[in-house]
């Protein structure tokens, strides 16, 4: 329980969301979305923390009940959604040069041909 | 081989295919039709091979990737769990599959890079049907990110076209904040509940609502709810439906959005069970009548044909939640029963858009018309989709709304709550002006006059045709023999999402769920009570006597003469005309209905600046009403 | 014998024949009236069966631009459902068919015959006839919203706890506890009704669609001969039905146990209620405009019918 993680991880998420909401830049808007990412990704490794835990790296001789260590699971989660943040990234940004060499702006309020 | 590896190997067969297809089938065409039509076949044939188990004998299939059962009562792999409902969408979500892989084999011959497009398609089939399957919440998340990624990729398919980057990059931000609301929700309930397995979590949860499982609880329903395109974060998926091929978006309104409705009816069902709520109910049908009634009313204001579709696509899944969000049988088999039909209707409406696409060049309605005399079977289908999804007897869409408004008014009467009454009304209301929009795009398209520039269309593929036909003769089979889809498909998969403990104790282990104190929500059949047979008999008969009788009538001596326009002919006529050549006065899609928009100026005024385009308003809504949604569960979820 | 039941309901009574007479019959008492309102003597009362005879005499003339299959089948279609309509309403204490009359099928049936007319008007290929169907279709959007209300309201005060939308039972309530006109707060649905009555059978000042100084006749424009005739028609048999709902819903309690005489008194208060709605409305009023329709149904006629449904579910 690190309170400190919780609240950092909460701030890059609220941080992330108003970067997202009010930027026009489009990269801007791609970095706010990485932010919002990695703000969970801190938080889920977070919640795997036992204070005075080892790694949870054994041979099965030295695995025996009463072995306290981190939870490896959100370790494995967080791995996941490093890498599903990092294709986001690449996805977002190509489609970022595509929409440049399109319209010649990234101005988010000169991409609108499709509304109403 | 046992039918448990079924599931596993359908799915897997899905991604397969999308491997082998980059490998093999980067230069011959007939290589990669083949190894896409295989795929979807393969797994059609395997996931209806387990319709006998799990729905006609009532098991549900319990799977443990790579053997790793719960040990000591905790979950510790991931699991598959195939119940009657997931079994329902899975068949939706293989059907669908199959028609547009058939579609696109003419559709798509004059685009480029269509090895790409084959890849992204099968890893969208099987990243919906890995979703309905599993039984994992994180394994959940990680498919409707596949899902995600593969959708953006199809909706900016058509990069030379203007505007599809655009729908891309939209759907993509938008998408991406939903699936992280859904990842922060179920690492707050990792963290509560240090278990990933669905079964696991609705035993710990049931009755613990502490502040920080309702934190989990609003932030999962907000990220469901985005992926399925619901008011107020419907705005990308308008524009991705527009932008991506006919195919693709008919896969997008019958299987992308299901898997968002079967997410939410997952967590608010067996999850959290949180069903039996008044709260959570009256949630759930606020968002549903206010995205009936926003989907229609954008609906008639639109000039393209496929954003006009797809507004009705998300008025229709507002049906869908609001029945399912009444938390009664009679409700989720309405809300289920929609589902599917709506798949069915609006699958097939897509592609007729995509046909038309296909031959005139054009969805603009305003530049179409008249088309009913070159593509006459395509008029056919799209009028059996039209009258589908306004709810004309004897079609599906008649029975399924029949069903949702009265489980609606019954709601209200048991709950005496005047809300539900007028939700009736206004569903009521949406449906006639769902009739309207219709009426709107037949004259647009295929009654009316013919323009000069259309001269040269004709009728579509025979292969573009099959699918069409396979619907619309669903869209009547499953109007007609409702019944018997009630017995088969709705009762089971409707029984499945009440009877939490069945569910539980099949993937735990036998009377886990009574040590966890699980408790059913008692089920009572759903009651048609509409239908006697005779009446539509009689009405078969009159039809049938009477085109007997005008057939006779009309031939003959009082045969029907065809009237020639008047410039055919000079001088005889020249009086009534003034001598002036008759000019093309076709009545335009967006000149009918001036009436009522003139009386809704300021509502349409406002409607229009509220879609503005922008990415970043977009995401204001989807903030706001996130906050909004946090704001209610903690408010009053007890 | 069942089925020559069933046949004969739906052939002579109250199905075809019946209903089919008494249509042209109220159509015809209507013009005769209404002329004699405007000081003026009028056709005979059998005028509207003369039309209709000699219409089907006339030529069929199918336009070239025309679909030919949609535009001979569609008047056709909204005949079949109109019979089956009239087949389902009771006339006051003749059931034709039990507890298979729900009220929500009522309100999809009698869509039909109006998609009908918008789809034949559509198919004909006449820029005339695709105005008059947009304003068919805006009539149709407008008169939905009070009639669903109406519906509910009734639906509520019959069934108190449970709901009932079986036309048979509600008829069966009104025999044991007296008409539900009788009752306070179903007097603004009744007052709704009376004026959704006209815009569904399109007499002035809500026919709109059919405007003939306008339009030339809107959707109808193109038809000649036997499709005209049947349009005509289900216009008659449409009057004849929304007074015979009007009775079934409202005026159940007046029922003797006599068949004929039952017939006779339906018969007696369709004309009178065609007098009211239709006929005094038509010689006093002017044609509306359609924002001005669509604004007067969802406004005051709506208003009217929402609040009789909150007089009702308050328990009046």
């Amino acid at each position: 329980m690190i309170i400190v993680n919780y609240i950092a991880s909460v701030v890059l998420v609220v941080l992330g969301l108003y970067v997202i909401m009010t930027k026009k830049h489009l990269i801007k808007i791609v970095l706010g979305m990485s932010i919002v990412d990695y703000g969970i990704n801190l938080f889920i490794v977070s919640t795997g923390f036992n204070e005075g835990g080892t790694a949870p790296i054994y041979k099965m001789s030295e695995f025996f009940r009463g072995s306290f260590f981190v939870d490896p699971v959100p370790q494995a989660l967080t791995l996941t959604s490093i890498v599903i943040g990092a294709c986001v990234d690449a996805m977002a940004l190509s489609l970022v040069v595509k929409l440049y060499k399109q319209y010649h702006t990234t101005n988010s309020d000169e991409i609108r041909r499709l509304r109403g | 081989m046992s039918y448990i590896h079924f599931p596993v190997i359908a799915v897997m067969t899905l991604f397969m295919g999308a491997f082998l297809t980059v490998v093999f089938g980067r230069k011959s065409k007939a290589v990669r039709n083949i190894l896409a039509l295989a795929a979807s076949c393969t797994a059609f044939v395997l996931i209806c091979c387990l319709i006998k188990p799990v729905l006609i004998d009532g098991e549900i299939i319990s799977y443990w990737m790579g053997n790793w059962s719960p040990v000591e009562g905790y979950a510790i792999g991931i699991g598959y769990e195939i119940d009657q409902l997931g079994m329902f969408f899975a068949l939706i979500t293989v059907f669908t599959v199959l028609m547009s892989c058939i579609y696109s084999i003419r559709y798509m011959e004059r685009d480029s890079a269509l090895d790409f497009y084959n890849v992204l398609f099968l890893m969208l089939s099987g990243s919906v049907l890995g979703l309905v399957l599993t039984g994992d919440v994180f394994n959940m998340f990680i498919m409707i990110e596949i899902m995600t990624f593969t959708s953006v990729g199809l909706a900016a398919f058509r990069n030379n076209k203007a505007g599809s980057v655009e729908a891309g990059f939209k759907y993509l931000v938008i998408g991406s904040i939903g699936s992280s609301m859904t990842l922060f929700g179920v690492a707050i309930l990792y963290g509560n509940c240090h278990t990933l397995n669905m079964a696991q979590l609705s035993s710990i949860l049931a009755g613990k609502l502490t502040p920080s499982t309702l934190m989990a609880f609003a932030l999962m329903f907000t990220g469901l709810a985005v992926k399925s395109y619901i008011v107020p974060f419907h705005t990308p998926a308008a524009d991705a439906y527009t932008t991506a091929p006919a195919s693709i978006s008919m896969v997008f309104s019958g299987m992308v959005n299901k898997a968002g409705v079967y997410g939410m009816i997952r967590l608010v069902y067996i999850i959290f069970r949180a069903m039996d709520k008044s709260s959570v109910q009256l949630l759930m049908v606020i968002f549903g009548v206010v995205t009936m009634f926003v989907g229609v009313t954008m609906a008639l204001a639109q000039h393209d044909f496929k954003r006009l579709l797809a507004f009705h696509s998300i008025s229709q899944i507002g049906y869908v939640i609001t029945a399912a969000g009444l938390g009664s049988a009679l409700g989720l088999t309405a809300g289920l029963f929609h589902a599917m039909n709506h798949t069915l209707f609006k699958g097939l409406l897509f592609l007729c858009a995509g046909a038309v696409y296909y031959a005139a060049g054009t969805t603009n309605l305003d530049k179409l018309g008249g088309l009913s005399k070159k593509m006459p079977k395509t008029c056919i289908c799209f009028l059996i989709g039209a009258f589908s999804i306004s709810g004309l007897p004897p079609f599906n869409g008649f029975a399924s709304k029949w069903l949702v408004y009265q489980a609606v008014y019954e709601k209200a009467v048991t709950s005496g709550n005047i809300f539900y009454a007028f939700a009736t009304v206004a569903a009521v209301v949406v449906s006639v002006m769902t009739l309207a929009s219709f009426i709107k795009v037949t004259q647009a398209v295929f009654f009316g006059q013919l323009p000069a520039s259309l001269e040269n269309v004709q009728e579509v593929p025979a292969l573009m045709r099959l699918p069409m036909w396979i619907m619309s003769a669903l869209c009547v089979l499953t109007g007609v023999f409702y019944d018997q889809v009630n017995k088969w498909l709705l009762a089971p998969a409707a029984g499945a999402a009440l009877n939490v403990s069945g569910y539980i104790d099949r993937m735990m282990g036998e009377g886990y769920a009574a040590e966890a104190g699980v408790v059913n929500i008692p089920v009572f059949a759903a009651r048609f009570s509409f239908w006697n047979p005779v009446v539509w008999l009689l009405l078969f008969i009159i039809v049938l006597a009477a085109f007997c009788l005008a057939i006779i009538g009309s031939s003959g001596d009082r045969a029907s003469i065809s009237s020639a326009p008047a410039d055919a002919e000079d001088g005889k006529y020249a009086t009534f005309f003034s001598g002036e050549k008759s000019m093309p006065s076709h009545v335009s899609g967006s000149d009918l209905f001036w009436g009522f928009k003139k009386n809704w100026k300021g509502y349409f005024k406002v409607m229009d600046g509220i879609h503005s385009g922008r990415v970043n308003d977009y995401a204001l809504y989807v903030v706001c009403a996130a906050a909004l949604i946090t704001v209610f569960v903690f408010g009053f979820v007890r | 014998m069942e089925y020559l039941k069933i046949l004969f309901n739906i052939l002579v009574f109250p199905g075809c024949l019946f209903v089919g007479a008494m249509g042209l019959l109220l159509s015809g008492i209507d013009r005769k009236v209404l002329a004699r309102m405007q000081k003026r003597v009028g056709p005979p009362i059998i005028q509207p069966l003369y039309d209709f005879l000699k219409l089907l005499g006339k030529e069929t003339i199918v336009p070239k631009a025309a679909n030919r299959k949609v535009f001979l089948g569609a008047p056709v279609v909204g005949f079949a459902a109109l019979v089956v309509t009239a087949a389902l309403i009771p006339v006051l204490g003749y059931r034709a068919f039990e507890g298979s009359a729900d009220l929500i099928v009522l309100l999809y049936l009698l869509t039909i015959p109006a998609v009908a007319l918008i789809i034949g008007g559509s198919s004909s290929g006449n820029p005339y006839a695709g105005i008059g169907i947009s304003r068919e279709m805006v009539t149709m959007m407008s008169y939905e919203l009070p009639l669903i209300c109406i519906f509910l309201a009734v639906a509520k005060k019959v069934g108190g706890s449970t709901l009932c939308f079986s036309l048979s039972q509600i008829a069966a309530y009104q025999q044991a506890n007296g008409s539900l006109i009788g009752c306070v707060s179903l007097l603004p649905a009744a007052a709704a009704m009376l004026l959704v009555i006209p815009a569904e059978v399109g007499t002035q000042p809500f026919d709109v669609a059919e405007a003939e100084t306008e339009i030339l006749e809107g959707p109808l424009i193109e038809y000649s001969g036997a499709p005209l005739a049947v349009f005509k028609l289900n216009t008659s048999m449409k009057m004849y039905i929304m007074t015979a709902l009007f009775s079934a819903l409202f005026l159940g309690g007046l029922a003797t146990g006599v068949t004929a005489l039952d017939v006779l008194i339906q018969v007696l208060l369709c004309i009178a209620l065609t007098l009211i709605c239709m006929t005094t409305i038509h010689a006093v009023t002017a044609r509306l405009k359609i924002e001005h329709l669509f604004k007067f149904y969802w406004t005051v006629v709506a208003g009217l019918a929402a609040l009789s449904l909150v007089l009702v579910w308050l328990g009046f």
